[in-house]
């Protein structure tokens, strides 16, 4: 089956990495995904095409803004899919009631951006698939995790950067200041001079987007400056998607987060998974039941909440241990989150 | 006959003045006509519509981008209404190979972010029935349908003999006929031909008198063209000001006409690009409901196929200021050719007219 997404193409960011994963494994399936445009000189390794007529099917892949191609593109598309063909991934949670979540992180802003959204899916396609591992809250709702593992792409640690960091964030200041700065830097702060160097790498940690309030709520890019800087933490620049796990692996512990809205609705990102592709020790910002559901039980040995300082020491205290634990858990991932098996979940539901 | 129009309508501008004869035409002939869309107060003489059932034929009226719905309206209407109920008429030549004449073009990426080949799959995604407004399409897989017309209900003023009809408009003062000359339409791509006309017209204008043109951008090239690096959105105000000519802003589609009427010539021009298709436009049909005389800038083959041979009175013989000076000399021979072009165009390019051809577009991809 030939597949082709429609969604905003962006080298650092994890949907474009995901897509380029499908790219690499559906070949040897006989699949081929690409990408609706025309190819990106920076994007070389990626499948764009605009020759609509090689595919059977479209998906549209939707973040935080309902990324649109232009009006032309937009009609060749619709006329060349029929509604069948189309399939809509809801990636950030668009596609639910209006969430919000302790006054903090939200889907949307007011309800009646929440109807159009809903308005915009519900007319271009039957179906809605969730990256999520909770069950669906709709009949037309299909929950598909999207992303996948791929144990040929762990990084071996002969193979791995000289470790600089002891910790890493790897990962955009997009609401997630409330758990950095409410819990993780406060509990690491006084064993500070017990920690080596920590870094955090994306945007908006020092500051927020230069775009100003057109880029989003302020308070999705909130941070504290004072903090960032008594604590000695180095801010470095978004690294390509390719870049990622090697980056990670310059680090003995990342720490992960995610999002608010989409812990809460049980949304996987790529970050789930290529965060166990780097020669580190994740300690993951998950509540322990989510993390076994994902992860195996193991991973309820790499939970942070409610013991950031404690396991962060003892993690840099006992490596070997935790590398016992992070083998388990990319057995885990490999034998139920393969990238073979989200391959034949796409193409499944494609065809029902 | 359910005819959907699917364009974007604009009081000031393109095919809104043809799309309001169509509207009356559907309702005097017992079709139902609407434009797809939600209401728009300031057209009230137009019919919208989001109802999709029933509809013989949509029609997508195309000239930009703008002029397909925003989403989610362009789903709907895609997966409602079947292709084979669907037709383009492409008003702009953009179903072409990539044409460039004097200044113009079909395509230009820098004006609008669409390249050639967008167009093309986005036209046939939409339809297997292409149309567009000429006699004689470049592509064996597009039609003819001229799709503006003529309607003689709009003619503002009528008359059963050319004497009568010279006679009064010899008469006309000033009060009623203050311009010599009056042009309605933007600045787009007809510079070289306007300032032809005007420098003809110039050696007679004190005969003639005042000419005007009414539009956008004819009294200085606009920034955006300069920004743009466009050339064909060009004028000359010092040429313009030493001939007199009266610079008006654009207009109101319901406008046009009675202000062609304020003058004793209206001329008609059609942009390069048309030109080299045999493309006719709203003006070229909207110029003859005018109680102006329509002096046509257009090539002698083009006006004998469309207007019908009168019309060939109307073409001015090279020299323009001549050609002004003696219609005014001897008004009767040129109004015996607007008559009888009329005649012809009521004959040939009515609306009524027009829905029969689509009719039978229809019938042919039922």
């Amino acid at each position: 089956m030939n597949i082709l997404f429609v969604m905003k193409h962006r080298g650092n960011a994890g949907n474009t990495h995901a897509v380029a994963d499908y790219m690499r494994v559906g070949e040897r399936y006989g699949h081929r995904i690409a990408m609706y445009g025309e190819k990106l000189p920076w994007l070389p390794e990626l499948d764009f095409s605009t020759d609509i007529d090689a595919f059977d099917k479209v998906v549209y892949l939707f973040e935080s803004e309902l990324y649109r191609v232009n009006k032309l593109q937009e009609v060749a598309l619709l006329g060349r899919f029929a509604r069948a063909d189309r399939l809509i991934f809801d990636m950030d949670g668009m596609y639910n009631p209006l969430i919000h979540l302790d006054n903090y992180d939200r889907n949307h802003s007011h309800q009646w951006e929440r109807d159009q959204w809903i308005e915009f899916y519900d007319t271009l396609a039957d179906k809605v698939m969730k990256p999520t591992i909770a069950a669906p809250t709709a009949p037309n709702v299909v929950p598909l995790v999207f992303y996948g593992y791929d144990p040929s792409l762990e990084m071996a640690s002969k193979d791995a950067p000289e470790k600089v960091y002891d910790i890493l964030h790897v990962g955009h200041n997009w609401w997630r200041w409330k758990e950095i700065g409410g819990e993780v830097l406060p509990a690491l702060e006084p064993v500070r001079e017990r920690i080596g160097e920590i870094g955090f790498i994306g945007l908006w940690w020092d500051k927020p987007p230069v775009e100003g309030p057109e880029a989003g709520p302020w308070q999705a890019f909130a941070s504290d400056p004072a903090v960032v800087d008594r604590m000695r933490i180095k801010i470095t620049d978004a690294v390509m998607y390719n870049e990622v796990v090697r980056t990670m692996s310059s680090a003995r512990i990342n720490i992960f987060t995610q999002r608010p809205v989409l812990h809460h609705l049980r949304h996987l990102t790529l970050k789930y998974f290529e965060i166990f592709y780097a020669d580190t020790i994740p300690l993951l910002m998950l509540d322990a039941d989510h993390a076994a559901a994902v992860y195996g039980p193991a991973a309820r040995e790499l939970v942070l909440p409610g013991r950031v300082q404690a396991k962060v020491l003892d993690a840099l205290e006992r490596p070997e241990h935790y590398r016992g634990v992070v083998e388990d858990v990319r057995r885990h991932l490999a034998a139920h989150h393969s990238y073979e098996r989200r391959i034949e979940e796409l193409v499944a539901a494609m065809r029902h | 006959m359910k005819l959907l129009l699917v364009t974007s309508v604009d009081a000031w501008t393109r095919s809104v003045a043809t799309i309001h004869h169509y509207a009356a035409t559907a309702r005097a002939n017992g079709h139902d006509l609407a434009v797809y869309g939600e209401p728009k107060p300031e057209l009230p003489g137009l019919p919208f519509t989001t109802e999709l059932s029933g509809v013989d034929m949509a029609l997508f009226v195309m000239q930009v981008p703008g002029d397909l719905p925003d989403m989610p309206y362009l789903a709907r209407l895609i997966d409602t209404v079947s292709r084979k109920k669907r037709a383009v008429v492409d008003l702009w030549g953009r179903y072409n190979d990539t044409i460039r004449l004097e200044h113009d073009f079909n395509h230009l990426e820098k004006l609008d972010g669409h390249l050639g080949w967008e167009w093309e799959e986005a036209f046939r995604a939409i339809s297997g029935t292409l149309l567009q407004p000429t006699l004689s399409p470049l592509r064996a897989d597009v039609g003819s349908f001229l799709f503006h017309g003529y309607d003689a209900g709009s003619v503002v003023r009528s008359w059963d003999n050319a004497a009568a009809a010279a006679s009064a408009w010899r008469a006309s003062g000033t009060d009623e006929r203050p311009y010599g000359v009056m042009y309605v339409g933007s600045n787009w791509q007809r510079w070289s031909q306007v300032r032809a006309f005007l420098e003809g017209y110039a050696v007679r204008r004190e005969k003639v008198g005042q000419a005007c043109l009414t539009g956008w951008d004819w009294g200085e090239r606009p920034n955006w063209a300069i920004d743009k690096g466009l050339a064909g959105i060009d004028t000359d105000p010092g040429f313009l000001e030493d001939i007199g000519v009266a610079i008006g802003q654009g207009v109101r589609f319901d406008e046009i006409v009675p202000l062609l009427s304020k003058a004793r010539f209206a001329p008609v021009f059609h942009r390069p690009l048309f030109r080299h298709l045999g493309f006719v436009t709203n003006r070229s049909f909207e110029t003859f409901h005018a109680d102006s005389l329509p002096v046509l800038m257009l090539p002698r083959d083009f006006v004998e196929a469309v207007y019908g041979p009168a019309a060939l009175a109307l073409v001015p013989d090279g020299d323009i200021g001549a050609h002004l000076s003696d219609t005014l000399d001897r008004p009767e021979r040129a109004w015996d050719a607007l008559l009888q072009t009329r005649a012809h165009l009521a004959r040939q390019h009515s609306y009524a007219r027009r829905f029969q051809e689509l009719a039978a577009i229809a019938d042919g991809q039922a």
